[in-house]
């Protein structure tokens, strides 16, 4: 059985991004987990080798972000949006070598202090055409979306076609989802404390069920509460999709936007191997 | 036990300039973990009222720091300070009506917290400018070479009465943290700000026994590596000391502990005593 959505209520605005280019603070040295400098390159611009559904670990990178990141450069406008867009949703490219191309929404990524970026898949030979500065306008859908018998769940970056190709399934009194991964609660590192709206929560390096987690993956995170802002809760659960891969840093990891939360009693995670952005949405 | 054996003579001590920062606002409400929305005081300025050795919770307050916030208009300088600040640092009132009052570095949050006389808190006013005597960062203890003192001011050890025993060292702590309480601050760098633990409803401060906790207290987080950065790793430890309070409780944040030691667990040897506080044991004067 299906669950009942507002989706028809639902406003669909149009938003701008710009191709980013990555950022570096001077000539510095980030330090890894065991004290050793490294160089942090991976997010931000153009990747034309990582994409969602491969491996989020092994890559010489921080966080590295997959196909296309973008922001809009007026910071208040990308707060706007940073809040509206949702995974799934369609963005067409404006300017550059590469317009009128279409691609998906597949991430929202944020780094402390530094930057917000929402993350979207294009194609490969797309890709090859875009350029940091190139304007992409989000068709952004789902900001607002609930589930009017499910009043204590809460949609996150959630668009409907993601909801209708994830087909979460009523339960007596909840919803039954698909994940490839059920998770503690002290995976969550940089991000506690984050408007469940807006951003990403890094999941921390050190437990044995992170092991084969690729970028686009849906995960379950126990007792978390991302109902307003992410922290724990241990009558909670959270459903999150992994948008970067892992990072050296302590208390960072593969970035990961919020989807879903509510009471653990109302949403039963269930493990599917297929629970990845690359295989629901359809990628190229 | 033996005393501890540190470079501490080859630390050099730098003069910070800071001032008494003033409260800001967003003007929008913050959500607690109960779905309310919030506006609460508790970060920068002067608190007159809340001073290290009180309790952590009582207080309608948000990241409360008590005591007074320094922090510098001047980015650059903002984050030298932080960096630089270690807990037990001197700092000096350099003007305004409490000029040559002498207070110490308690913590750091969003600012450097420091501790001064109740005389001087109560004159104390936003824009009054600081001098601190930043020493601490690149101290080493010998023959503990995997174990890192992070924003930790010479003698801080001393005071607090960490002793080196057997190859390992005994810290006397008020508490002890599970890993899946620490949230914001996690990821950050070790020296920077403090990481919270996710004391942000009453019924889990009251179901792991934190109801009487205190602001300087110190604690032990377990499983948690903040040597080079903060985040969880088993087989670590990192001890702080209890900076910044209040129940306001918006998710993920919570009661802020600033780390001055972490290394391998089996380094260490954890008592517990209730008296293990920086009012007591730095000591701080009334």
């Amino acid at each position: 059985m299906t669950v009942r959505t507002n989706a028809d209520q639902l406003l669909r605005t149009a938003l701008v991004g710009e191709v980013t280019n990555p950022v570096l603070e001077g000539v510095s040295y980030a330090v890894d987990a065991d004290g050793r400098p490294f160089v942090p390159v991976g997010a931000g611009g153009v990747q034309y080798r990582v994409r969602v559904g491969m491996t989020a670990s092994g890559w010489a990178a921080d966080q590295v972000e997959p196909g296309a990141s973008i922001a809009n450069p007026n910071p208040p406008a990308n707060e706007a949006l940073l809040v509206y867009a949702c995974l799934g949703n369609r963005a067409v490219v404006r300017t550059g070598a590469a317009a009128g191309a279409g691609g998906v929404v597949v991430g929202k990524h944020e780094a402390f202090q530094a930057y917000k970026h929402v993350l979207v898949d294009f194609a490969a030979d797309v890709l090859a055409r875009l350029a940091p500065g190139d304007r992409i306008v989000v068709e952004a859908e789902g900001r607002g979306l609930q589930l009017p018998d499910l009043p204590r769940v809460a949609c996150h970056s959630l668009s409907p076609r993601l909801w209708q190709r994830w087909a979460p399934e009523a339960t007596p009194g909840g919803l039954r989802v698909r994940v490839t991964r059920v998770l503690p609660p002290e995976v969550v590192g940089m991000g506690s404390g984050r408007v469940s709206a807006a951003t990403s929560i890094a999941l921390q390096a050190g437990f044995a069920e992170l092991d084969g987690l690729r970028i686009g993956d849906l995960v379950a995170i126990r007792e978390w509460d991302a109902t307003y802002v992410t922290g724990y809760h241990e009558e909670f659960l959270a459903i999150a999709a992994v948008v970067t891969g892992d990072s050296p840093l302590l208390g960072n990891g593969p970035a990961a936007t919020i989807l879903l939360s509510g009471p653990a009693a109302q949403i039963e995670p269930v493990l599917a191997e297929d629970a990845n952005l690359a295989t629901l949405l359809e990628l190229p | 036990m033996s005393p501890l054996v540190t470079n501490a003579e080859r630390l050099v001590e730098i003069g910070l300039a800071g001032e008494v920062a003033h409260p800001t606002h967003s003007g929008a409400y913050s959500v607690d973990s109960y779905g309310r929305p919030i506006i609460l005081p508790g970060m920068a300025g002067v608190v007159r009222n809340v001073r290290v050795g009180d309790q952590v919770f009582p207080w309608a307050a948000d990241h409360l720091e008590p005591g007074v916030s320094i922090g510098s208009d001047d980015p650059s300088a903002h984050r030298a300070l932080q960096i630089l600040a270690c807990i037990g640092n001197e700092v000096r009132v350099l003007d305004g009506p409490a000029a040559g009052a002498v207070g110490r570095v308690t913590g750091k949050h969003a600012f450097v917290l420091a501790d001064f006389p109740q005389a001087a808190l109560e004159v104390l006013a936003p824009g009054d400018r600081l001098a601190v005597r930043a020493v601490g960062q690149g101290l080493r203890l010998e023959g503990f070479q995997d174990v890192a003192p992070r924003s930790c001011a010479p003698g801080l050890l001393e005071a607090l009465g960490v002793t080196a025993d057997g190859g390992r060292l005994r810290v006397e702590v008020a508490a002890e943290i599970p890993p899946y309480l620490m949230g914001a601050g996690l990821g950050m760098s070790s020296e920077w700000a403090n990481c919270d633990v996710m004391f942000t409803r009453w019924e889990v401060i009251e179901r792991l026994g934190f109801e009487r906790i205190r602001l300087g207290d110190v604690v032990a987080m377990h499983d948690q590596d903040h040597r080079y950065g903060r985040g969880y790793r088993p087989g670590h430890i990192a001890f702080g000391v209890v900076a910044h309070g209040g129940h306001g409780g918006v998710p993920g944040h919570g009661m802020g502990v600033a780390t001055f030691l972490s290394g391998p667990a089996g380094r260490f040897e954890i008592v517990r005593a209730d008296s293990a506080n920086l009012r007591d044991r730095l000591p701080l004067p009334a």
